[in-house]
């Protein structure tokens, strides 16, 4: 396996990590094109290290790093499979191939690791591949542990719904979220639904059934995952064009509290969100970065970005905010004043695409 | 939609559905990834009816639309025939030239 530490900032995480002498601190883990995983220190603005995961087939995707931080699972290989590297090291240490045989099977991006770290549950989209024709089977949820190795293999599976993209398991690790046309809540042992809340069928007085892109699961660092809806209201005359309305969908990962609140008349698009630590403010990015105020769901300010990007995160304390995905680098900005802090540029500049990706601390 | 007139059949099924009543039928871009259930045709104007929130530049959003088969009709099919198409393209803003047109095997 090829892979390569960049320089001392790299080999001092790894060393800091392994005798604990250095306080913690939050770093940036994002993928791109064809086969990277970065991991980067927003503080010194650096690339720490690079590694080459292996078999990636041309595609990285969505990122979901294990509770203690030590390993970053990523999906590769056009969504067929899941590799976990090792963040220190640079090793892959996970493989779970969705395919086998005559079946293809996609994860459309849904998929999280448990909070004890010992499980990744996926959802998967197989198909059968016929000689003459595509035969679509059901989808479904497979659970792979986390400690079988480079070729784990599904240790339970159970039905899902379709046009699932978004998966988030709870806090106390008994059951998990599925973000689809609604939004489903599933028991983790036995796969049994416990319930489901609208998204497509929600329950918001006048307001059309909304609009939602979302496929970057991130909840760091509030615990709750949020992500921009759009929809329409009847005009206020009565008459005329229907008002379009963008709201903030928030889901609290521990208590499961789910709210919408519109925040303006649609005025500029925005791919994903994330709330800052006490859950006040909101930052949302495309080719604009917005900040929303969560008390009294007003926008309070939004600047124009040197290019379009997919992702948002946020530092640990609250005081960064980081732009990211799409191209080849991520921004840094000051959560008070939005002013530009810095920049950091991914080696080869090659694309994010749509990885999603995330803040850890180690 | 009122002062809209649509350009393509796309657009006027939807036109159909409004005066119809059946709007909420169309549910584009609603939690849908992937080459086969993706029937967006691509972004032909912004949801302004403009062009200015579009993904800028164009090259930020290709890979991000093309890696899920977002826009099956305009870029090769990367899940089923083309699978190597922009396998040698990692950087959209400085390989775009080297992404070829693409035509079946006889």
């Amino acid at each position: 396996m090829k892979f390569h530490v960049l320089a001392a900032a790299g080999l001092g995480l790894a060393l800091a990590t392994a005798a604990g002498a250095k306080a913690k601190q939050d770093y940036i883990v994002t993928g791109a094109k064809p086969d990277h995983m970065f991991v980067l220190d927003p503080t010194a603005k650096t690339v720490v290290a690079d590694f080459k995961i292996p078999n990636a087939n041309s595609w990285v995707g969505a990122i979901v790093p294990s509770p203690d931080a030590r390993v970053g699972y990523v999906l590769v290989n056009k969504m067929e499979s899941i590799s976990g590297i090792d963040l220190a090291s640079g090793k892959e240490v996970f493989r779970a191939n969705l395919s086998s045989g005559d079946e293809r099977v996609k994860c459309l991006f849904a998929f999280d690791v448990t909070p004890d770290g010992k499980e990744l549950i996926v959802y998967e989209v197989p198909v059968k591949l016929g000689l003459s024709e595509y035969q679509v089977e059901e989808t479904r949820f497979a659970v792979f542990k986390t400690a079988d190795g480079l070729d784990a293999k599904p240790v339970r599976q159970f039905p899902a719904p379709r046009r699932v993209h978004t998966l988030l398991n709870r806090k106390d690790g008994k059951s998990f979220y599925a973000i689809g046309f609604d939004l489903y809540e599933f028991d983790r042992q036995s796969g049994k639904q416990l319930g489901v809340r609208g998204i497509r069928n929600w329950d918001y007085a006048n307001h059309s059934i909304p609009d939602l892109l979302a496929f970057w699961p991130v909840s760091e660092p509030s615990g709750s995952f949020a992500t921009p809806l759009y929809s329409t209201v009847p005009p206020a005359a009565g008459k005329g064009e229907p008002v379009a309305k963008t709201a903030l969908m928030t889901l609290d990962l521990k208590s499961g509290d789910l709210q919408y609140h519109d925040f303006e008349d649609t005025s500029a698009l925005i791919f994903s969100s994330v709330l800052n630590p006490t859950k006040t403010e909101a930052f949302g990015v495309y080719s604009q970065l917005s900040k929303i105020d969560m008390k009294s769901n007003t926008l309070t300010k939004r600047i124009d970005l040197d290019h379009t990007y997919y992702a948002v995160l946020m530092s640990t304390d609250g005081k960064e905010v980081y732009a990211a995905g799409a191209m080849c680098n991520v921004a840094i900005f000051d959560t008070a004043t939005l002013d530009k802090k810095g920049d950091i540029r991914l080696p080869g500049c090659t694309d994010q695409s749509i990885t999603s990706p995330r803040v850890i601390r180690r | 939609m009122s002062g809209m007139k649509p350009t393509n059949k796309k657009a006027e099924l939807l036109l159909e559905a409004a005066s119809a009543g059946h709007v909420q039928e169309v549910v584009a871009m609603e939690s849908v990834a992937g080459c086969a259930t993706t029937f967006d045709p691509g972004w032909e104007v912004d949801p302004f009816g403009g062009v200015a929130s579009l993904c800028q530049p164009m090259e930020a959003d290709l890979y991000g639309c093309s890696d899920p088969c977002w826009w099956p009709a305009q870029v090769p099919d990367t899940m089923n025939t083309y699978p190597n198409w922009d396998a040698s393209s990692p950087s959209a803003q400085n390989d775009w030239r080297e992404l070829d047109s693409v035509f079946p095997k006889k």
